[in-house]
Formats: C-alpha cells, sequence, structure tokens
C-alpha cells in the first residue's frame, strides 16, 4: 500500500502587506494541541478537492546554495 | 497546486491557506516531480533549500503617492519613480508568475489605488489563477477602489495610530479619513483589516489600535516592524522600537490577541522577537513561521519592475526586471546575502532556531552595520551577546 504521507506545514490567511510575510499568530497563542485538531481537516480538505483536477505547475528545482 | 524539492504546496480556498506536503502526500493529491528521483534526501526538507519559485510576489505598483509619511519605506512622492510600468508590463509580468506557478500578490505602492487599471491588473490575476491582494492609505482613489474591492482576497488600510496618535507616526492628520475608507470598505466585502507599523510612539497604543480594529469588525490586524528604507531610513533612530520594546512586543500582542479576539499577523522581520521567547520550535516549523525569506518564499518588484528579494532590498544584483524572474531564480548566486543566510556569524550560527529565523531582518542589518549578512543587530539575542562579549573585553582593560 502506498505511503499516506504528511502535511509538513500550513501558512494560513492572506497577505495584502506588500513589504513582508506576515504570520498569523493564531495557533502560535492556541498552541500545538489545536493544530494537532486541526491538521487532519486541512488534509482531508486537500484530498476531497483532489476531484476537482487541480492545475499542478513543476518548475524546476532551484541549484543547491551549500 | 506546486510541485517542490520535498513534495508539493497546495493551496486551500475555505479555510485560506498554503499547505506544504511531503512527496507521498503530493502523489495522493496528483503532483510529483521530475526532479524527485535525483534528489531521495530531499523528501520533506522544507527550507533546505529555495523553493522552485515564491510562493508570493511583492509589487509596488507605482510610485506615486502626494501623502509624504515621514517613514514611508519607498520614499514615495506624487511625482511617482521613473520609467513606471503599465498595466500591460505589470499584466505580462503577472502571466510570467503564473506560470511559475506564484500564489498569492501582494499589491502596493505609493498609493496604487490612484491606478485607473488597478482592477484590469487584479483581474488578470485572477484569471490567472493568483490572488491579489492590496494595501492601500486609504486617503486617496477610494471611489475608484470600492467598485473592484470584490477582486482581491484582502485589503488592509494602513493605520499607524488612532486619532491624534495617527499623525504622530505619519505625520499627517488624516484618520478620520482612513477610518472613513475601512468603514466604507468593509461595508464591501469581510476581508478588510489593518496594517500597523509599530514604532516606538505608538508601541504602548498596540491594544487600543487592536481593539479599534475589534470594534470596526476588521478580519485581522497585521503589525510590521519599522524598516530602515526609503524615507524610514532617516527617520528610523527616532521611531524604531527600544530593545524594551522589542523583548515586549510578543507578550503584548499575544494579551491582547486573547482580549479582543481577532487574528494577528507578525511580519517575518518579528521572527527574532517570536523566538526569543523560546516558543515551540516544532510548532513554529508547522505553521511556517520564519524569519528572513526574501528571495526564497518571496520576491518584489519596483514600479519599474525591477527585482529584488524584498520590498526593502536593494534592486538584485545585475538588475534584472520580474519577467526575467524564472532565469535568474536558478543563478547560483541569485539575491546575494538573502540566500546566504546559512553562513551566519554567532549568536545565529549557534542559535536553536537560526533555521527558521534565518538572521533576522536584513534590511536592518544592512542599514545599521553596512553589511545585510550580519545578525540583525534588533535581535535580543544579539543585543545580549553583544553586550557579554562586549564585558568580556573590557574586563581585562578595567582591571
Amino acid at each position: 500500500m502506498a505511503p499516506r504521507g504528511r502535511i509538513l506545514a500550513t501558512r494560513f490567511g492572506l497577505n495584502p502587506n506588500s513589504s513582508s510575510l506576515g504570520v498569523d499568530v493564531t495557533f502560535l497563542l492556541l498552541g500545538a494541541a489545536a493544530l494537532s485538531i486541526f491538521t487532519p481537516v486541512v488534509g482531508a480538505l486537500l484530498r476531497l478537492r483532489r476531484g476537482s483536477s487541480a492545475h499542478v505547475v513543476d518548475p524546476p528545482s532551484p541549484a543547491p546554495t551549500e | 497546486m506546486r510541485a517542490e524539492r520535498f513534495g508539493a504546496i497546495a493551496e486551500l480556498v475555505r479555510p485560506r491557506a498554503l499547505v506544504f506536503v511531503d512527496r507521498a502526500f503530493a502523489r495522493r493529491l496528483g503532483a510529483a516531480s521530475s526532479a524527485w528521483a535525483s534528489d531521495p534526501a530531499g523528501d520533506g526538507d522544507v527550507g533546505g533549500r529555495p523553493l522552485s519559485a515564491p510562493i508570493e510576489a511583492h509589487l509596488q505598483l507605482t510610485n506615486r503617492c502626494d501623502v509624504g509619511c515621514q517613514g514611508c519605506y519607498t520614499g514615495a512622492t506624487a511625482h511617482g519613480a521613473p520609467g513606471e510600468w503599465g498595466a500591460e508590463e505589470w499584466k505580462r509580468a503577472l502571466d510570467h508568475l503564473a506560470e511559475r506557478g506564484v500564489f498569492h500578490l501582494a499589491l502596493g505602492g505609493g498609493e496604487s489605488a490612484i491606478l485607473p487599471w488597478l482592477g484590469e491588473v487584479a483581474a488578470h490575476a485572477r484569471a490567472r489563477g493568483m490572488t491579489p491582494n492590496l494595501t492601500t492609505s486609504g486617503l486617496a482613489g477610494l471611489d475608484d477602489l470600492l467598485p473592484i474591492a470584490h477582486l482581491f482576497g484582502q485589503i488592509n488600510v494602513s493605520m499607524d495610530g488612532i486619532g491624534p496618535a495617527y499623525a504622530a507616526v505619519r505625520g499627517s492628520d488624516r484618520f478620520a479619513e482612513a477610518d472613513r475608507a475601512l468603514r466604507l470598505l468593509r461595508a464591501r466585502k469581510r476581508e478588510v483589516g489593518i496594517n500597523v507599523v509599530v514604532t516606538r510612539l505608538n508601541f504602548a497604543d498596540l491594544d487600543e489600535i487592536i481593539r479599534y480594529a475589534r470594534r470596526r469588525r476588521l478580519n485581522e490586524v497585521e503589525l510590521l516592524r519599522f524598516k530602515p528604507a526609503g524615507r524610514g531610513a532617516a527617520a528610523f533612530a527616532g521611531l524604531t522600537c527600544s530593545d524594551a520594546q522589542h523583548r515586549a512586543f510578543w507578550p503584548t500582542v499575544s494579551r491582547a490577541a486573547r482580549r479582543h479576539r481577532i487574528r494577528i499577523r507578525v511580519d517575518c522581520s518579528y521572527t527574532p522577537m517570536l523566538v526569543h521567547h523560546r516558543l515551540d520550535r516544532r510548532l513554529l516549523e508547522r505553521l511556517a513561521v520564519y524569519g528572513c525569506i526574501a528571495g526564497d518564499f518571496l520576491v518584489g518588484a519596483r514600479a519599474n519592475g525591477a527585482l529584488s528579494a524584498c520590498s526593502f532590498a536593494p534592486p538584485a544584483p545585475g538588475r534584472p526586471r520580474l519577467d526575467d524572474l524564472a532565469a535568474y531564480w536558478e543563478k547560483d548566486d541569485a539575491f546575494g546575502p538573502f540566500r546566504a543566510w546559512r553562513d551566519a556569524d554567532e549568536p545565529c550560527r549557534s542559535c536553536e532556531y537560526h533555521s527558521l529565523c534565518r538572521g533576522g531582518c536584513k534590511a536592518v542589518a544592512l542599514h545599521l552595520e553596512g553589511d545585510a549578512r550580519r545578525p540583525d543587530p534588533e535581535c535580543p539575542r544579539v543585543v545580549d551577546f553583544r553586550r557579554g562579549r562586549a564585558g568580556r573585553i573590557r574586563l581585562p582593560i578595567a582591571v
């Protein structure tokens, strides 16, 4: 059976500010437990959306910097 | 969805989120990359190398604005910048960004709301699958902005203080106009918030500002560190927060967020002030909380299309334009010091948060130290390290 895979990180919200990349700190306040509850929901939503034939972009990977 | 070395980045619309997944999850979603076979160690390694393209582009559509704020980071004027792009150039550049898989745009200025073609550009971004977001002062172009507000994912109005405090920070007393703009925009859509540039003058008012946002039924407050760019370079020494305020930032913000129950976002340059409080590293990773991600997660472009690592960084070496992004992105030395964060001095090198914080804000380091590679000199850990080192040097002399 193919491995299920993992959600590595989730960035919530939209950033309207053209001078920085804002981070929603709500989950920093709620803590890891709240995120652990929310992450499977995000996973389920992603898998549901799979049926809508999401457009996939595969740009070339950049050269290593190290 | 976009394939990445580590797996893929998938976009959710409800809730609004970019989700980073490993290769196995990406395959289940229908994504795959030809590069995976030759790089087995890259599976799940977010941040190990730059992304394949930015997730977000910050576009200064114009540098025209006649408000004349004392700390304006672009040094905007009523006449704008030489060689500013028009709608056709921006639309071509958006096509290029869409081909690279960029998800979000942050449109700003100057005052982009005065551009007669703002709606045309925003609609073009939507048609190419990207979400345009907007920052406005609310002081000009409002009548034209209201009918096209629906095109934007999120609109924030710059609001650095309430009542007379607004004038103290921005240099002109136009709070009532900005407040009116907020109320009218909020009547059109839910996704309206405020951007607050935090300075030593308004730090004590943060709770009041956040309460105001809640009262206006806004959906978020975005807190921005004062940056030494544009007119902000000359005003920096007088407006940047004190060391004590930087150390108090997270406790102040977290208290206000709990009290007023509103979403608060903090900008990337505040990461040193967050990790100073030893927040859960794993949680930060899972929320993709990073410090300087310029030239990696994000890029900036000036009104003439000049590409930069972020809005505060000088134009990238070689002066590429936004529509040169694909070729420039692949260069080994692309974005100079902004991608060289792994080669850090102490105390960053031994900091357990370094792979997240990436040395703090390079715009501040460039201004205060003359070298963007140096650790962010306003980071509390850096301040403590330098105080300690100075003490060790002075001691034998004193004896």
